[in-house]
């Protein structure tokens, strides 16, 4: 194997991703200071650009891999790590991605019904920053298990 | 008379032996034959093994995955030569080399596991 710069045997994609999603996180952090100092708008304009930066990095590069590297081998092959490990990181992904869009769309636009807008922002904004930072561990956690030799031998 | 009794026992002896010589030639060349038409390359820790294997045209090679994640064989030549579907722990893929040359090939999920097959 050639082992390049970080000596990983990861696509140069999955690094990219990876990168992504560490700097997505580390922005949320930033969008939340944002919204401590009283700066609502930035914070509006950061997180909403997050979240939907991620969904077009999910579908574009995430997806297409787990369709074929992790779909077919489900539930079949869910006592491998390999694939446990990318399948927890899609479930929790997919749930907290999902929250994002509804906390964009309810807190960020009328287009939601009345009866399902949001009345306690806080509380689902800080639980979506967390599910945020645990999905980006489960990343880490994939990453490693896919790309880095020997690390579970 | 005796002479000829031992004339011919030693001509029955030579007889056999000349046989069992050339059987066991035929043996080695059928072995080395079967050696040169299905070989195999083990694929683990992220590598491929061997890196560089050196077939007879018509050779049907083998790669067997026994790593505990993944792996695919996919053929860096455009068009595509070969391509295995994801291949799990213990799964294998075959392609028979009808072709001579220089064939390198890669797995798609670690693009930086290269191999090489020489078809002579």
């Amino acid at each position: 194997m050639n082992e390049g710069l970080r000596g990983t045997a990861a696509p140069p994609a999955a690094d990219i991703i990876l990168l992504l999603e560490i700097a997505m996180g580390v922005g949320l952090v930033a969008g939340t200071w944002f919204a401590r100092t009283g700066l609502f708008r930035q914070h509006a304009w950061c997180q909403s650009t997050i979240v939907l930066f991620n969904l077009a990095v999910i579908v574009l590069g995430m997806i297409p891999s787990f369709r074929v590297q992790v779909l077919p081998r489900i539930p079949a092959k869910l006592e491998k790590s390999y694939f446990a490990l990318a399948a927890a990181h899609a479930t929790l992904g997919s749930i907290t991605e999902i929250l994002g869009l509804y906390i964009l769309l309810a807190a960020g636009t009328e287009l939601l019904p009345e009866k399902i807008r949001l009345t306690r922002y806080k509380l689902w904004m800080r639980s979506a920053l967390v599910l945020w930072w645990l999905v980006l561990f489960l990343g880490f956690a994939t990453y490693a298990r896919w790309y880095v030799p020997n690390l579970f031998r | 008379m005796r002479r000829s009794v031992s004339g011919a026992v030693f001509t029955a002896v030579a007889i056999l032996a000349m046989g069992v010589l050339g059987a066991r030639a035929n043996n080695s060349s059928l072995a080395m034959q079967a050696k040169a038409e299905s070989t195999e390359v083990k694929i683990d820790n992220f590598s491929f093994t061997p890196a560089t294997l050196t077939v007879s045209l018509g050779s049907t090679v083998t790669w067997t995955n026994r790593d505990d994640i993944p792996h695919t064989v996919v053929s860096a030549d455009d068009p595509k030569v070969f391509k295995s579907k994801v291949l799990d722990t213990d799964e294998e893929f075959s392609f028979k080399f009808d072709k001579a040359g220089t064939y390198s090939y890669f797995c798609s999920i670690h693009p930086k596991m290269t191999g090489k097959v020489v078809v002579q």
